[in-house]
């Protein structure tokens, strides 16, 4: 057998004196502090030792030295008497942690005082717990703020739940728009909703001539008199729009309050001016807070007159209503009493309304869309998760910590505390680490919230919804630093004050993990499947995200500014005029230097389109039911258009000069439409039938060439159908002028392609608006998805790195208490292999757990995620194999550390440790 | 040189200046209680002696008064000491008991026709 006591200096026998216990003896009558008593005890008998020492020294015997030391006491009451006079003896008698009950309020202060000074000598400790939680704490009252201002919060209407969002259902649909002869009829006839307003849901720019003389593009929305009421909001200044300016079809607008404040510093005479938008005067009749913006963000609402709409209107389905439901009637009866409405309109009116139905919704589930809350719901689990793995993290800590005081729990238990006074004593500890880590985490969520509006993209929250700092937050971090405190640390308490204090107070410190290292396993082999299922989940959106952005767009030009020119129609009344404009400024801008080719649309890819959806009707198919005619993206554009963008034309001929307002009309036609209408015809020379509403006069075009698909969304699943145009056949009044350059970024062309148009008429330039690059179209199109993959990613690589803290933790923890046992080994001749195998064997069991764990919770977790990808399966081969690779790499670097410093373990030194 | 009582003495300097002692004997440096103790034993050549008793509510004392600030430190291969320094209000304490004891010292000489030496 080796001599595993090689080194050890035998120690020299100490004498036993124990003055201790005099010295006790003496401060008893005194009730001091036990650690202060403590203390006093430690350097009185070193003194003592010293005394002795010498008087040994100078040739006294042990009887005498001992004597003539303990003479320095003096008599049993002088010490007591000497002290007595301190402070430090006229405190009230202190609890001692542990101690038997004494008043609730006391024990507590006791306990939070206790509570500090533990967390003071381990500052480490208490700093890396205090970073955790606030890391996990902030991140949930930022997502807390979006699921506050989407999912709970009430939106900012008076009664906001008698507000429903109506639509007309039909066959195919339960959303359509609703015609004004509907909207009349529905909300003259309805016994349970109080008034119905209707808006036009795609916001148009006008050009507004102040009275200043400054000329702007503002953004207006279509309203019928009624929206306002329907919403339930009050004026800020003036009054809504009234049934008689319905009946008159006054020429009347309503501002919104942020546009008033901006523009007119809130000056409340404007009420009752005129301001001319698009040539045209308009009257001001009053403001309206900006929670009116929840149908739409603009900047004012021009009144859309209704009464007495023609026969013909109630085909024109353009309005998206809003209702006010009258007091105590619910959705439910309101749904039956509007359908019974619509039923007899449709045996008045079969030839329109036959099969037509309603729909209604709450508003707030209307306003917030499915895809919000989808997000909002997903980013909410995902904290969740990530805050879970903060607690498992600080719990961890917590029991090694635990484990290591046991011996010290073990005595004040023999000294008689009861266990739920221990356990409160550790419970305060964690609270106050959790009620530290939820104000630097309230400070965290502040700062991102801060940053949010920057990194939001637009359109993901609807008008007049914004995430706010205020009493909810606060709550929210308050409630979630409670719960947490509690759950991170009613285990490791429990599990501390399990041990009996025989049992602790024989253990020797040097045993191999025990029960706590258990649990600690398990909390960490919980961490890195919670990781796994974040970087899946990650994984699966960036993947979305790439196949969204490589997306085959259609077009083939690498780059492409665009803009959008509205000229005025006071200038260009006629289709004449405005070609003639359009004419010249393709002329200067063609004459640019640097300008490869150009082109006039009213759609760019993936962006905003103009004309929207048109009825089609292909020549020689049977007739279609009004209800169930098909429809297509109706796009105007010069004849350049499909040069400029190098999209290919399949088949058939691009416009030319034959596409003149006197030649033949014409169209082309994408692929998606040649599958769809014309099965397996061929499409150049068929005719098509066009109308803009079912009721409106068809105008028959021919097709003449067939596109390529360009995709409208970068996400798209249904087949897009387009009909192209050419602008000589159809001029209007919003184009988008697209300008390919022939080198270099297109960006930099918008100064000289400003000033072309600037030559042509400066007056227009104020029409001009929307400048950005094809790229930038395409980037905000994804806007969503990169969101969504790049906070996803960010907290599951947080939870990555949480884990293998945690994993790192208990390696580290682990490796240390066995110092001795590995030393053993070693004497006994393990090898350096051996020993990284003992270590990272466990590391290795708790990681494969975890990953089975969180692959398994993966395979669940993909067909929840399954409506926000794109381009990806939810069970993803090539996703889940990074994930193991990634998990496997970063576990490599936390247990590296601990690894090498078991190989590192002297055996001399480990054994003579303790 | 009239005969002054030994423990006469002894009680009239504990009395009036024990503080004094103590703060001068840790002002060059700090000091734990028994090299305190010698300290005073060997400076006033064996007449000055504080016990165990007193001496340590003396020093808690001053440490409470905020002129003496005590600390443990560990030393490697010894027991951890508790060792004594002098505060800065201490120092001040310090400078201003020595004038106040000079004046009684010179007061009492020219009273009693005490030479000090």
């Amino acid at each position: 057998m080796p001599d595993i006591s090689r080194g050890a200096e035998p120690r020299p026998v100490e004498p036993k004196r124990d003055w201790a216990h005099e010295i006790r003896a003496r401060l008893s009558p005194l009730n001091l502090d036990a650690a202060r008593e403590m203390e006093i005890v430690e350097e009185l008998s070193q003194h003592l030792d010293e005394e002795y020492e010498e008087l040994r020294q100078t040739g006294a015997t042990d009887a005498d030295a001992r004597r003539l030391a303990l003479e320095e006491l003096l008599g049993p009451e002088a010490l007591a008497a000497y002290m007595r006079p301190l402070r430090q003896a006229r405190v009230s008698p202190p609890v001692q942690p542990g101690g038997p009950r004494r008043s609730l309020l006391r024990d507590l202060a006791q306990d939070l005082r206790y509570a500090l000074a533990a967390l003071r000598r381990q500052p480490g400790f208490a700093a890396g717990a205090i970073l955790t939680l606030a890391l996990g704490i902030g991140a949930n009252s930022a997502i807390f703020a979006l699921v506050d201002a989407t999912l709970l919060r009430p939106l900012p209407l008076p009664e906001p739940e008698r507000a429903v969002m109506i639509a007309e259902r039909t066959a195919a649909s339960s959303d359509e728009r609703v015609a004004p002869n509907n909207l009349t009829d529905w909300a003259e006839r309805s016994r349970s909703v109080e008034t119905i307003g209707g808006f036009m849901g795609g916001v148009g720019g006008m050009v507004m001539a102040g009275a200043d003389g400054v000329a702007e593009t503002v953004s207006r929305q279509w309203v019928t008199a009624a929206v306002f009421d329907a919403l339930g909001v009050r004026p800020v200044a003036g009054r809504m729009f009234l049934p008689d300016d319905d009946r008159t079809r006054a020429n009347v607008v309503v501002l919104s309050e942020s546009f008033w404040r901006a523009r007119y510093n809130g000056d409340t005479s404007i009420v009752g001016r005129d301001i001319r938008l698009d040539g045209e005067n308009y009257t001001v009749v009053g403001v309206a807070p900006d929670s009116a913006q929840l149908i739409g963000k603009t900047d004012l609402w021009a009144l859309v007159a209704i009464t007495g709409a023609p026969p013909r209107a109630r085909a024109s389905h353009v309005f998206r209503a809003v209702g006010r439901l009258k007091p105590g009637i619910t959705l439910a009866a309101a749904d039956a009493d509007l359908g019974a409405v619509a039923s007899a309109l449709a045996q008045e009116y079969p030839k329109t309304n036959e099969g037509r139905g309603v729909t209604l919704v709450p508003f707030d589930v209307a306003v917030i869309g499915a895809d919000l809350r989808h997000t909002s719901t997903l980013f909410l689990g995902v904290v969740a998760f990530v805050l879970l793995i903060c607690c498992a993290n600080v719990a961890n800590l917590l029991l090694a910590r635990a484990t290591a005081r046991s011996r010290e729990l073990a005595i004040r238990s023999a000294m008689g505390a009861d266990r739920s006074r221990l356990i409160r004593q550790l419970l305060t500890e964690s609270l106050v680490l959790s009620v530290a880590g939820g104000a630097l985490g309230l400070a965290l969520g502040a700062a991102i919230l801060r940053v949010a509006p920057s990194v939001i993209p637009d359109g993901l929250l609807p008008p007049a919804i914004a995430l706010a700092f205020d009493m909810r937050l606060v709550a929210f971090c308050a409630g979630a630093a409670l719960f947490v405190g509690l759950l991170f640390g009613l285990a490791p308490a429990w599990q501390a004050t399990a041990l009996q204090s025989a049992q602790a107070l024989g253990q020797d410190n040097r045993t191999t993990v025990g029960g706590g290292g258990r649990l600690r396993n398990i909390l960490v082999a919980g961490e890195v499947a919670t990781a796994v299922l974040l970087l899946v989940g990650a994984g699966l959106l960036l993947r979305t995200l790439l196949a969204v952005q490589n997306i085959d767009r259609g077009y083939r030009a690498e780059s492409a500014l665009t803009m959008m020119v509205d000229p005025l129609g006071s200038e260009y009344p006629t289709p004449e005029a405005l070609l003639q404009f359009y004419d010249a400024v393709e002329h200067e801008v063609r004459a640019l230097p640097g300008v490869r080719d150009m082109a006039w649309a009213t759609t760019v890819p993936m962006g905003m389109s103009y004309e929207g959806q048109r009825f089609v009707d292909m020549g020689g198919d049977p007739p279609v039911d009004d209800n169930e005619r098909p429809t297509a993206d109706y796009q105007v554009v010069s004849p350049s258009y499909f040069q400029a963008l190098d999209l290919p034309i399949v088949t058939g001929r691009a416009f030319d000069q034959r596409d003149t307002s006197g030649g033949v009309p014409v169209c082309i036609v994408n692929e998606a439409f040649v599958r769809t209408h014309l099965r397996g015809r061929d499409p150049i020379g068929m005719r098509v039938a066009i109308r803009s509403d079912v009721e409106a006069p068809a105008r028959e075009r021919e097709i003449v060439g067939v596109a390529r698909q360009v995709r409208g969304r970068p996400d798209e699943t249904d087949e897009f159908e387009q009909v192209y145009v050419p602008m000589m056949q159809d001029p209007t009044g919003d184009m988008f002028l697209i300008v390919r350059p022939a080198t270099g970024s297109a960006s930099a062309l918008a100064p000289s392609v400003r000033g072309a148009v600037a030559r042509v008429d400066k007056q227009q330039l104020v029409s001009v608006r929307d400048v950005m690059t094809l790229e930038d179209v395409a980037w905000e199109a994804t806007g969503r998805h990169r969101f969504r993959a790049v906070l996803v990613t960010a907290f599951a690589a947080l939870a990555l790195v949480l884990a293998m803290v945690g994993l790192f933790g208990i390696l580290a923890y682990s490796v240390q208490r066995r110092v001795r046992d590995l030393g053993v080994r070693r004497a006994l001749g393990a090898t350096t292999g051996d020993v990284v195998r003992s270590v990272v064997g466990g590391a290795a069991r708790v990681l494969g757990v975890g990953l089975a764990i969180g692959v398994a919770l993966s395979l669940a977790l993909g067909r929840v995620l399954e409506s926000m990808l794109f381009g990806v399966q939810p069970v993803d081969p090539v996703t889940f194999v990074l994930v193991v690779a990634v998990l496997a790499l970063t576990a490599l670097v936390a247990v590296a550390g601990p690894a090498w410093k078991a190989t590192r373990v002297d055996p001399v030194v480990a054994l003579r440790s303790e | 040189m009239p005969d002054i009582d030994d423990r006469m003495l002894d009680r009239e300097l504990k009395k009036g200046s024990a503080e004094l002692i103590i703060l001068s004997i840790v002002e060059e440096r700090a000091r734990h209680g028994y090299e305190i103790s010698k300290l005073i034993e060997a400076r006033s050549e064996g007449q000055l002696k504080f016990h165990v008793a007193s001496l340590y509510p003396l020093l808690y004392r001053l440490e409470e008064r905020g002129w003496l600030h005590g600390r443990w430190v560990e030393k490697a291969g010894e027991r951890r000491r508790r060792f004594y320094w002098l505060t800065s209000e201490g120092r001040r304490v310090l400078a201003r008991q020595r004038e106040t004891w000079k004046t009684f010292v010179r007061a009492m000489g020219l009273v009693t026709g005490v030479e000090h030496a």
